[in-house]
């Protein structure tokens, strides 16, 4: 039972086409998807129920279901989906299906109503987990169904994967591969993931001289007067000048006085 | 304790600030560090009130907070014009105590070093609001281009404030009026040695026609 109605709670097996017309018990459109190893099965069937989603238009039903087959699909698909060339996709699949979020798609994107199993290809269409490189998206993306052997974890960087969602890029790739795609559709958007990724990777190492350089900056921009320790001091005399306050005494500990306007005094 | 006279210190300027308005121009004597300005200043203040203003050294920030000469009295061609003359530590954007350990002791150096930065603020500060004109003192027989002095003569220019530039220590043989002048050629300069009492008429002739 991959697909669960997020509003009434009634569950559909992969593959399911019910769901595709909004929930049959209480017509809510978001579902979401409860990850399982049947779930990788009939991508083909899929990939060929995607294409017709594509060629047809249908604003809110479709929307909502392109959102929450964007959303399984970055909760079980490996990051490398970011490589695939579409942006809109990943805000809108973050914010949680807002409908205006898709406007910006173009309107061979949205799916029908009554398209099938946008909701089954999260763990299908799986592109390899190696692809990074948007080279990697063709490859990915013809062998969908094939792949799905491949999806080995959630990882919310694919969310940003772009102005398709799966189905519809799965689909669009039969016929037309990513080269030929506008320019705005074709960017990769490896930029936007990759901050996040490499901070995972790397944050324990990056932090710290990051760190050293924001305090710096700030140093810079915010005081007055640096201690570098007793008897050290670094002057800002724009800051100095610029203050309303001044620094009258500055003790051993680190503290300081100030001597403030008489307006300040009033305020009191 | 020091914290509290410097606290009274700094409430009774504040006072005085507020009723000397009709008093007459304050004039601020700056510049960075050992320029001279404590000389300059005492110079003035002996030459026509008999007191002098603070103590002189040859080591940096003598001169730790800004002291004022009152009422002094300057008559150039019949006239008088009264000015006060405050004199304020050198402006630097770095003061190590590492510097003064040679003169004195680590905890003296390191007093001293405080001491100058409190200094350093209280004349910035100063110069915000409570100078009507500045003096701004030159070794000239150093390079006058320094982030400092570009500095504060921009902040000086921006508050429209009347500058004289004083190219000091011309008894000095290194000494070269000219690269001041080149160095702020909007404005006047005026050569003189503060110490040996050289060229200060025309001192005296500049800050009547100045600051009068």
């Amino acid at each position: 039972m991959p697909h669960q109605c997020t509003n009434c709670g009634r569950t559909f097996a992969d593959g399911s086409k019910e769901m595709l017309s909004g929930c049959p018990d209480c017509g809510g459109n978001k579902f979401q998807f409860v990850p399982s190893t049947s779930a990788k099965s009939s991508a083909a069937a899929r990939s060929r129920e995607r294409a017709e989603q594509v060629s047809s238009d249908d604003p809110d039903g479709a929307i909502s279901r392109g959102v929450e087959t964007v959303r399984e699909f970055v909760s079980d698909e490996p990051s490398d989906d970011r490589s695939w060339p579409s942006h809109d996709d990943a805000e809108t699949a973050a914010s949680d299906s807002s409908s205006g979020e898709f406007a910006a798609w173009p309107d061979s994107a949205r799916p029908p109503e009554d398209r099938s199993s946008a909701g089954e290809e999260p763990p299908a269409s799986g592109t390899p987990s190696s692809g990074d490189e948007p080279s990697s998206v063709d490859t990915s993306r013809a062998g969908s169904g094939t792949d799905a052997d491949t999806v080995t974890s959630v990882d919310d960087g694919v969310r940003r994967d772009g102005t398709e969602d799966v189905a519809q890029a799965d689909a669009r790739s039969e016929v037309v591969s990513s080269e030929e795609l506008p320019a705005h559709s074709a960017r990769p958007d490896d930029e936007d993931e990759r901050p996040d990724h490499g901070r995972v990777v790397s944050e324990p190492s990056d932090d710290r001289p990051s760190l050293e350089e924001l305090r710096e900056e700030l140093n810079d921009q915010f005081e007055s007067i640096k201690i570098l320790r007793p008897g050290q001091y670094e002057l800002n005399l724009m800051e100095l000048y610029d203050r309303e306050e001044y620094i009258v005494s500055l003790q051993e500990d680190g503290r300081y006085v100030i001597d403030v306007p008489d307006s300040w005094r009033d305020a009191e | 304790m020091g914290l509290f006279t410097e606290l009274k210190d700094s409430i009774s300027r504040v006072t005085e600030r507020l009723f000397s308005e009709q008093e007459p121009k304050r004039i601020g004597i700056y510049g960075p560090p050992n320029a001279g300005k404590t000389t300059l200043a005492n110079r003035i203040a002996r030459d026509w009130t008999g007191d002098a203003v603070g103590a002189e050294s040859h080591v940096p920030h003598e001169t730790r907070r800004a002291r004022r000469k009152e009422n002094v009295e300057i008559e150039r061609d019949g006239k008088t014009v009264t000015i006060d003359i405050v004199d304020t530590p050198g402006v630097t954007t770095k003061v190590d105590y590492e510097e003064f350990t040679d003169e004195m002791s680590k905890d003296d150096a390191i007093r001293r070093s405080r001491e100058a930065t409190e200094g350093v603020a209280e004349a910035m500060h100063w110069l915000r609001e409570d100078v009507d004109g500045v003096i701004y003192v030159l070794d000239s027989a150093e390079d006058p281009i320094t982030q400092v002095n570009t500095m504060l003569i921009g902040i000086i220019e921006s508050r429209d404030l009347p500058v004289l530039i004083f190219a000091n220590k011309i008894d000095l043989e290194e000494s070269s009026v000219k690269r001041i002048e080149d160095a702020f050629p909007q404005h006047e300069t005026i050569p003189l040695s503060a110490k040996e009492g050289d060229n200060m008429d025309e001192v005296y002739d500049s800050i009547a026609e100045y600051f009068g």
